[in-house]
């Protein structure tokens, strides 16, 4: 480890994503952050996506049959993902913050994990087996 | 160099430990011990002072976690280190990293300023002693008849949670998880200062659920729980502030 | 006038309690310590406001002292104090011949004492040992340690006092004829050195109080005397329980927090910047301690450390205000003008040593300002921080 920069400052907007030393909380804390953040950015391409409409059915095709790419599946893949894991751990910080299962947050977190994987795998199958 | 220990049957550690003095650079000095695992890592520390290097400067005073001001951060984990035994933090030949505790300016290699702590405690008006019958809810404590007794309330205010937060650690505007429990402790019922301190942007709502906080705090605060209990607190004071007649 | 320069050294109990008194008096006061407050004995006492008990038999002056002290402290600073009482029980035969010298001694000293029937202290104290044979309840209190200085500090601090904390005294400065009129410090943040000059220099350094007098040439008779502390993880009882017996070793256990803290045994060392625990100690606490309270017996031992409490010596040279802390003024035992030292003592009795040592301070100065002391109530302790610099 260097020389910690000790003081809380948002030129350490950085640090927010570094686990060393912490617990599952700030796991949950730090994937809860990155896909917000991809969601997003998701949501500007969707707008951009969206936009195609405008200029026209031809367009829209062509840009559409560029979708099947497998480079975009996976992409949307991470969406999907991303979208489970956040909605889920969203629901384990509305437990939380009413004060309900506080003690359990930890297990909680390892079961939307586990969900989260679990539904990536359904979710992988079925769109690149489409 | 190094006098006795608990007993003989000694372990090698090397305490790697954050050194910096004003207008210099930051460095670490490595210092191997031979220490007793059962022993506590300000013990080690306080050997590194005594016959290793008198510069060394750190904060303990009371050895047994009433204090407060031991705090320091052990392999990068915020730790209370008299209560911290070698044996949980390091192995015979392993290496111990000691920096002092994030988000509070640096006086001196180890040591802290701990104002702004002690000062938003003094603003939510924390107390260190309070009859038990005032404890509020929730606060596991031995019982007593009549609440006859007094105690010294939980918080030791040693910092470790605001280290810990990484919400913190991006602003020192925050209040903090030992402030707000700390306001918990005197609730916000009809105490509209109170209220309008933590019921803000940088109060109870900036918190992001790392539960960092409670897992750091020696003294089984829970500062995330009553984080959370706040804000159930705050809620339930607004809504029946629109019923109370305004001022 | 220019208010007359104090520094004191060392920002223990008797320290901060000097700087408190002096700064009150009118005294321009620098505090010089070479580590954060309360760092050295001072912060690692248990904590027991004693109520005198423990020196009712064979001690009077000690015992008045402490009940008197105990009762202005809890006037002038509640902050810091839990005011739950405490029991001395007797657990054999020859604690119950004590006991009756005991409560003799407990009139003569005025301490108010109740005798409980076992039951009676067994219903407020289910945890301490079933087969006592007698209980009495007597007004002890607990204190958090360093809260308790931080009181005093800021307090002084409000009144104009100043703390250079981090900052070791390497020497006095002298003037041609030996007398102390300033010390030479190590500021050890900055690595750097600076002066001070002052009309008194207050040796307030308790334990080191010898090796610090040595250093103007003098010296004093303390004995620095460690004590094993052990803090376990359960806070059995809401009061002090202390043995009904001479004092001895481990024969106080009392809360502090979710602990219960039992104390402690007594022997002599040379160096005491560093006190190792001994095995031994910790077997005898917990024998001692399971005495008291037997759930101690299986309790998780959180903390374990060392204290090292100043005793003066025996038949020493030096006013006696008491038997149990001396104020030396160097100019009557070493012919050095300039330095006092007090030693000895125990925390519940901060003030009254403060008051002693101010009088004396004040007699060498011809400065007649009366102690107020015992009735000032203290700042909130957490103004050493939020006053400036």
């Amino acid at each position: 480890m260097s020389t910690p920069s000790n003081q809380p400052s948002s030129k350490n907007w950085y640090k927010w994503f570094d686990p060393r030393g912490k617990d599952l909380g700030s796991y949950a804390f730090i994937l809860n952050r990155i896909t917000a953040l991809g969601l997003t950015f998701y949501l500007f391409l969707h707008l951009i996506v969206l936009g195609q409409l405008a200029i026209g059915p031809e367009a829209y095709d062509n840009f559409m049959a560029m979708l099947h790419n497998p480079i975009f599946v996976f992409g949307e893949l991470l969406v999907v993902i991303a979208g489970i894991y956040h909605g889920l751990n969203g629901l384990r910080v509305a437990l939380t913050s009413f004060g309900i299962a506080i003690p359990y947050q930890k297990q909680i977190f390892i079961g939307l994990l586990v969900l989260t994987v679990l539904g990536s795998l359904y979710f992988a199958v079925r769109m690149f087996t489409a | 160099m190094d006098m006795n220990h608990h007993n003989n049957s000694g372990w090698s550690v090397s305490f790697r430990v954050f050194r910096q003095k004003t207008g210099k650079d930051a460095h670490y000095d490595t210092v191997k011990l031979e220490v007793d695992p059962d022993e506590y890592v300000i013990d080690a520390i306080e050997r590194i002072w005594a016959y290793h290097d008198r510069s060394l400067s750190f904060a303990h005073a009371c050895h047994h976690s009433t204090c407060g001001a031991c705090g320091m951060r052990v392999n990068g984990v915020e730790k209370l280190t008299c209560i911290t035994p070698i044996h949980t933090i390091a192995r015979n030949g392993g290496i111990v990293q000691v920096d002092p505790l994030r988000n509070f300016p640096i006086i001196t290699d180890l040591v802290v300023d701990m104002g702004a702590l002690y000062r938003r405690m003094a603003q939510v008006g924390h107390r260190p002693v309070v009859p038990l019958a005032e404890e509020p809810a929730g606060m596991p404590v031995r019982k007593s008849n009549n609440g006859e007794y007094t105690r010294l309330s939980d918080c030791i205010e040693c910092g470790l949670c605001i280290s810990a937060c990484p919400v913190a650690a991006s602003t020192p505007d925050y209040l903090g998880p030992a402030v707000l429990a700390g306001a918990l402790q005197h609730g916000i019922k009809r105490q509209p200062g109170l209220l309008k301190l933590v019921d803000s942007e940088d109060g109870v709502w900036r918190c992001h659920s790392a539960f960092e906080c409670t897992e750091v705090c020696p003294s089984y605060v829970e500062p995330g729980t009553k984080i959370m209990q706040l804000r159930r607190n705050v809620v339930s004071e607004r809504f029946a502030n629109l019923f109370r007649s305004n001022r | 006038m220019d208010k007359p320069k104090a520094i004191i050294i060392g920002a223990g109990f008797t320290g901060v309690a000097t700087a408190h008194d002096l700064a009150l008096r009118g005294f321009d006061v620098t505090v010089v310590e070479r580590g954060p407050i309360a760092n050295g004995t001072s912060g690692r006492t248990h904590g027991l406001l004693h109520c005198g008990g423990r020196y009712a038999v064979k001690d009077h002056e000690s015992a008045i002292e402490c009940i008197d002290e105990n009762i202005i402290l809890r006037k002038i600073v509640p902050e810091v104090i839990e005011p739950n009482g405490g029991l001395f029980i007797a657990l054999t035969e020859a604690d119950l011949e004590y006991g009756e010298q005991w409560i003799e001694g407990c009139e003569a000293c005025h301490i108010p004492i109740e005798e409980l029937k076992p039951q009676e202290a067994l219903s407020l104290e289910p945890h301490i040992n079933p087969n006592l044979l007698a209980a009495f309840s007597v007004p002890d209190g607990t204190f958090d340690p360093l809260r308790l200085a931080l009181a005093f500090a800021a307090t002084a601090k409000s009144n104009g006092a100043r703390f250079h904390l981090y900052s070791e005294v390497e020497d006095f400065i002298l003037d041609g004829s030996g007398n102390v009129i300033g010390v030479k410090v190590l500021d050890k943040t900055s690595d750097t050195n600076f002066e001070l000059r002052s009309d008194i220099v207050v040796n307030a350094t308790g334990a080191w109080a010898g090796q610090v007098a040595g250093m103007a040439g003098a010296d004093v008779p303390v004995k620095p005397t460690p004590g094993i502390m052990v803090a376990y993880d359960e806070r059995f009882c809401e009061r002090a329980i202390n043995r009904l017996c001479p004092p001895a070793d481990g024969d106080i256990a009392l809360p502090q927090r979710r602990m219960m803290v039992v104390g402690t045994t007594s022997y002599e060392v040379e160096d005491i910047d560093y006190v190792p625990v001994t095995k031994d100690q910790i077997v005898k606490m917990l024998e001692r301690g399971s005495e008291l309270i037997p759930g101690i017996r299986d309790a998780k031992a959180r903390g374990i450390y060392m204290a090292t409490r100043p005793l003066v010596g025996a038949g020493s040279v030096g006013r006696s205000i008491a038997r149990t802390f001396k104020c030396f003024d160097c100019r009557e035992t070493h012919n050095i003008e300039g330095l006092v030292t007090i030693t000895g003592g125990k925390a519940t009795t901060l003030r009254l040593m403060a008051e002693k040592m101010s009088d004396l301070v004040c007699q060498k100065l011809n400065v007649s300002v009366a102690c107020t002391t015992q009735e000032v109530p203290l700042l909130s302790y957490r103004q050493f921080y939020a006053l400036p610099n």
